[in-house]
């Protein structure tokens, strides 16, 4: 028989994915921190997408950023309390009506094919950004208020502005905006995304397509942020960056020490790690915007804000964060997550209240059940389309949607999953098939706001993508987050920020769920190890091998 | 002793071979209550299993198989015994009709081939080595890719690629048969094409075939798990082996149960399909 083979064969299969037992943890060595040690092998192995290009100017992901962080760096950064500190610009000033910025840069910087960081290199990396040949996305939307550059000297930068940006520096401070080399900048775009040149700590050696991108020690390197904890060239020799998309077996290459770090750790595996002797934890939510729901006000039946504060009601998260995080994610009531000094968050808004939930629905005109016990009105039923992106949300997270929807059944509402790949979600939230949604959406400070719940953001980009997913059209919370985002003075723009927050809340236009999430497990025996918190992505230049 | 050769008793005659292919064999009894139990669990699984299949119940979620969940539960804290009766139906309907729908298309195929002359013969035998071209569960994975995720299209997709195979087979035994003295006869007679097909070659060509679709129904459960396994089958929180024993997978390190028992069902279904398509195969030639 043709079949009984391939049969069997399947069944095998089957069984072993059955039977795979959890791994066995070794006996801890206690050994005291001495001083770093210079060598070593570093392996990351990263749960993300392999980028398709390693330039974060082009596009402007996560997982570029992820990446790129080793080997580019930015004009600034920001240190642990949200502050904007020198990194590549070691000062700048700005003029009283916000709309010119001058950046001196630190004055014996090169990069690592030889050019010089200066004026004119930070100018060609603004025109590269700006290049609709680049498709800039991410870096292109933060520097929309700017108008020109203009190299002052040889080492002041000059950047002119349309109107006052108070999110420039926050924008710059962001791995889609690193600096390259003006030179690896004119070769081909394929060139350049197969290894861009920067000032940074590392250098790209060699990418092999589905493997591993290899990052050699730069040797001259002289240009850490200011809260870097050594000078310097980095301790480590080598860095191997693998992908290991299965979350199980990359937490088992950790455990086998076939790895010395991985990211998108999953609650279990967290605890686990935390049990044993042999793993560290680091969290390290990220910036911006917390991980939220939006709701779709721009069609029914969310554009009724009763029907949306019922859904919000009707969604039991507060269980199904304990039960599926296993401690290990907090729940927020905010649009911004914790990282964000300025977030401001509502817990009087969002509890589970079913029996409030009902009375909404009813006031709402969606009294009657039918045989499924779904709310109808006018022959409808109260469904919710709900398109999940299979790439970025976590199993955690998907299984938190379907508590949700099944939560949100008691009260009436029938809510369709359907898990899509990327470009079949895109797709979907660009015909506008969609009533509630979930989409990561990394932006360095409260600006993300503007980005997420401005009414601009309905107006589809040429790509087809718009960003105010929640459709959000309030000409009250537009002119605050225009406003804050021109003004200078840090209390009326908390204060700013702070009214919208408020307003966007109440409208009940999100359910906010949890920071976005962003755990690392590593090996004990690793030191030094941090991200950079302008939007939380690991930096290894501190890093050793205590082995 | 040495030298004593054991020879068989000359009064035990060997057992004729229609009373040794009547007989029933352990495993075959066993595969026929596993069968009579997925039957029961598709058709009536609230008797077999009374609870809710999507009743979450986040704060029992992760528990291992105890009194109270005699499999464990799911990250939800649904039940994963009552989940698994539940999705034999869902399974066993899949595999059904995926195999109906495989041989159905064989039949015509296989048909064509073997009866409507060298050029039919020629070109349908091309196309089916262009499917055989590509593995099975790549022109399923094909298939979806142009028609999008979901059951439907899930089962369609497995179905069309086992039509090949059925196709061949039925080719083959349409030209065995066609050439029968039986046909021979009836050609004499002077019985029109049509009548001959459907009184005497179509009969004795489809009896095999039941053996076929049996092995067949077995691999079309696996091939269909495994598309919902890889997400393009089942959506969530449908109780659907391949797509439990995938959400099991993130968890195998501190749940195993979660894809254990999924896992299990899996193998039992297409084990027992296999069992029992190899017993029939032995009647139905010892017949």
């Amino acid at each position: 028989m043709r079949s009984t083979p391939q049969t069997l064969a399947a069944i095998a299969g089957l069984v072993a994915v059955g039977l795979l037992a959890t791994g066995c943890t070794t006996t801890p060595t206690e050994t005291a921190v001495g001083d770093p040690i210079s060598g070593g092998t570093f392996t990351y192995a990263s749960g993300d997408a392999q980028p398709s290009c390693l330039d974060p100017h082009v596009g402007g992901n996560f997982p570029q950023a992820l990446v790129s962080a080793q080997y580019l760096e930015s004009l600034v950064s920001r240190d642990d309390n949200g502050a904007i500190i020198p990194w590549l610009a070691e000062s700048w000033t700005t003029t009283d009506d916000g709309l010119v910025w001058d950046f001196t840069l630190q004055d014996d910087v090169t990069f690592t094919d030889g050019t010089p960081l200066n004026a004119s290199a930070v100018q060609a990396n603004v025109a590269h950004v700006l290049d609709p040949n680049t498709a800039s996305s991410t870096g292109y939307l933060a520097l929309g208020k700017v108008a020109s550059t203009e190299a002052v000297s040889d080492t002041v930068v000059r950047f002119e502005l349309t109107e006052p940006d108070s999110a420039l520096l926050e924008s710059l401070s962001q791995p889609w905006l690193a600096i390259q080399s003006p030179t690896g900048l004119e070769r081909s775009k394929d060139e350049n995304c197969e290894a861009p040149v920067g000032t940074g700590p590392f250098i790209v050696d060699s990418w092999v397509k589905q493997n591993a991108i290899t990052l050699v020690r730069n040797d001259d390197y002289n240009s850490p942020p200011a809260d870097a904890a050594h000078e310097g060239p980095a301790y480590l020799e080598t860095i191997v960056w693998r992908f290991i998309p299965e979350s199980a077996t990359r937490y088992a290459a950790l455990q086998s020490g076939e790895v010395d770090l991985i990211d998108n750790a999953q609650p279990d595996t967290i605890v686990q790690a935390e049990a044993s002797d042999t793993l560290v934890h680091l969290d390290s939510p990220r910036p911006g915007a917390s991980n939220r729901i939006e709701l779709n006000g721009g069609k029914a039946p969310f554009d009724d804000v009763l029907v949306r504060e019922a859904f919000i009601r009707s969604a039991n998260v507060d269980d199904a964060v304990t039960s599926l995080f296993q401690g290990t994610a907090t729940r927020s009531y905010a649009a911004l997550g914790s990282r964000e000094p300025l977030a401001v968050g509502r817990d009087d808004l969002f509890d589970y209240d079913p029996d409030a939930a009902n009375a909404l629905l009813d006031e709402a005109g969606w009294s009657e059940r039918d045989s499924e016990g779904y709310r109808v009105k006018n022959g409808e039923r109260l469904n919710v389309q709900f398109p999940v992106s299979t790439n970025q949300s976590i199993p955690a997270e998907q299984s938190i949607f379907e508590q949700i929807q099944a939560t949100a059944k008691q009260t009436g509402f029938e809510v369709s999953l359907a898990p899509l790949d990327i470009s079949s979600w895109y797709g979907a939230l660009g015909a506008n098939e969609y009533d509630a949604v979930s989409a990561p959406y990394t932006k360095a400070g409260p600006d993300v706001l503007r980005v997420l719940y401005h009414s601009d953001g309905i107006v589809p980009a040429p790509s087809g993508y718009f960003a105010n997913l929640a459709q959000v059209s309030d000409p009250e919370i537009d002119a605050l987050l225009t406003e804050a985002a021109q003004i200078s003075d840090e209390t009326e723009r908390a204060a700013l920020y702070a009214d919208a927050q408020n307003r966007l809340l109440e409208g009940f236009h999100l359910l906010p769920l949890y920071d976005q999430q962003n755990h690392f497990l590593l090996q004990a025996d690793v030191q030094g190890m941090r991200t950079l918190p302008s939007v939380s992505v690991p930096t290894l230049y501190d890093t050793w091998l205590n082995r | 002793m040495s030298g004593d050769i054991r020879l068989p008793a000359a009064d035990a005659a060997p057992t004729p071979l229609h009373d040794r292919a009547r007989r029933f064999t352990a495993p075959e009894v066993v595969a026929g209550a596993a069968a009579l139990f997925f039957v029961l669990a598709a058709v009536v699984p609230q008797w077999v299993a009374p609870g809710n299949p999507l009743g979450i119940n986040p704060l029992s979620a992760f528990q291992p198989p105890s009194f109270a969940h005699g499999f464990g539960t799911d990250e939800s804290g649904r039940d994963i015994y009552t989940r698994v009766v539940h999705g034999t139906g869902s399974s066993l309907l899949i595999g059904a009709a995926a195999t109906a729908i495989g041989l159905g298309l064989g039949i015509v195929l296989g048909t064509l081939a073997g009866m409507f002359g060298p050029v039919v013969d020629f070109t349908v035998n091309r196309v089916l080595e262009v499917l055989f071209a590509f593995p099975g569960l790549l022109l399923a994975l094909l298939f979806i890719l142009v028609f999008g995720p979901g059951v439907i299209t899930a089962t369609i997709a497995v179905g069309l690629s086992t039509a090949p195979g059925y196709a061949r087979i039925i080719r083959a035994q349409l030209i065995a048969v066609r050439r029968s003295a039986y046909v021979e006869a009836a050609t004499v007679q002077g019985l029109g094409r049509t009548q001959i097909l459907l009184r005497h070659i179509l009969p004795n060509t489809l009896a095999p075939l039941f053996v076929l679709a049996t092995l067949g129904v077995g691999q079309a459960i696996v091939w269909a798990a495994t598309l919902s396994y890889l997400g393009l089958g089942a959506e969530p929180p449908t109780a659907e082996w391949g797509a439990m024993l995938s959400a099991g997978r993130t968890y195998i390190t501190s749940a195993w149960w979660m894809s254990f028992f999924p896992g299990l069902f899996i193998v039992l279904i297409a084990v027992t399909a296999t069992v029992l398509g190899r017993s029939l195969d032995r009647r139905l030639r010892h017949a």
